[in-house]
């Protein structure tokens, strides 16, 4: 079985190569300025994922939302009966993340609304301020954070902002919409969108298990 | 020659995560392999659009040829999905261990748990 496997491997592997070499010497690529500018953005790779190629973006945020709302459903069957360990509090890790998450979600809103200029974007935007409440429930401890950022009404806010992201790629992409007003909104409504499914995500990790 | 040892490093990774994910018996282990070939596929699309001296690809950000931003927003999209993917699969693995008692994976095709 195994060398088989070692074999089949191998051969994909020189498979591969054999088809990428004919890349080499390498042509200069497209400048991508003009096709930037001619979507009334600076960024070329906001300009891909959101003008271009909006059919990938939008069909990968609805991907994304229903992967969340398949974790939701099948962690939530789950009952854990276990006795929960109380989480160490540490003062100091406290204050630090109560003082972090300020900078850390406007660090995450600028990131999101320039997107369209530089490097950033909705996905990073929503990956840092997922981390930010990651922070918080390693500070607070899971039940606390979970109470404060009661769950439901942030999916229904995820289940709205997808909503409102497939109906102003659906505006864009028929009344063929080129100004960067749509890339500011799509960028902070994909914000919106992955921070709350990275913090359902953890949610329903925590407390499938009953800790963080 | 960064983008050769990055193709060669990406090639071996996916090698690598492919091998995990058929030889491990661990349902945990297979989605560790399955991440690892996954991280293998991002840096070969990385790698293969290496170009040595290339500016980025936004506007005025100096002189001379940018860099193609088409593989950055193919990478952009698959690390996301790749995360959700990611957790769904480990959600379904939790289900299983709670009902199941078991994660390995042959003793879960037999039916004998």
């Amino acid at each position: 079985m195994r060398p088989i496997l070692a074999l089949g491997l191998l051969s994909l592997a020189a498979l591969l190569a054999a088809g990428i070499a004919g890349l080499w010497p390498r042509e200069n690529p497209v400048d991508p300025d003009p096709i930037a500018q001619g979507w009334g953005v600076a960024n070329a790779v906001a300009c891909v994922v959101l003008g271009m190629r909006l059919w990938d973006t939008l069909f990968e945020v609805l991907v994304y939302v229903v992967a969340m709302v398949g974790v939701r459903f099948f962690l939530g069957t789950l009952c854990w009966r276990g006795e929960l360990r109380p989480v160490a509090q540490s003062p100091l890790l406290r204050r630090a993340a109560d003082l972090l998450l300020g900078p850390i979600l406007v660090f995450a809103l600028y990131v999101a609304a320039s997107g369209h200029l530089g490097p950033g974007g909705g996905f990073p935007a929503g990956v840092i301020f997922g981390s930010a409440l990651l922070l918080l429930a390693l500070a607070k401890g899971m039940e606390r954070l979970s109470a404060e950022l009661y769950e439901p009404r942030l999916e229904s806010l995820e289940y709205v902002a997808a909503v409102l992201l497939l109906s102003l790629g659906a505006i864009v992409l028929i009344l063929e919409v080129r100004t960067s007003a749509a890339f500011i909104a799509a960028n902070l409504l994909i914000a919106l969108e992955v921070a709350i499914g990275a913090w359902a995500v953890l949610h329903r990790f925590a407390s499938a298990r009953g800790e963080v | 020659m960064e983008s050769l040892s990055g193709l060669g490093l990406s090639v071996a990774l996916a090698l690598l995560g492919i091998w995990t994910m058929v030889v491990r018996r661990n349902l945990v282990w297979k989605l560790l392999g399955l991440n690892v070939a996954s991280g293998g596929g991002i840096l070969f699309l990385v790698a293969l659009s290496h170009r040595p001296g290339v500016r980025p690809p936004i506007v005025g950000l100096g002189p001379g040829p940018a860099a193609d931003a088409l593989p950055q927003a193919l990478v952009l999209t698959a690390v996301v999905i790749h995360f959700a993917t990611l957790a769904l699969a480990l959600a379904l693995v939790i289900l299983l261990t709670e009902y199941r008692h078991t994660q390995d994976a042959r003793k879960l095709e037999e039916g004998s748990v």
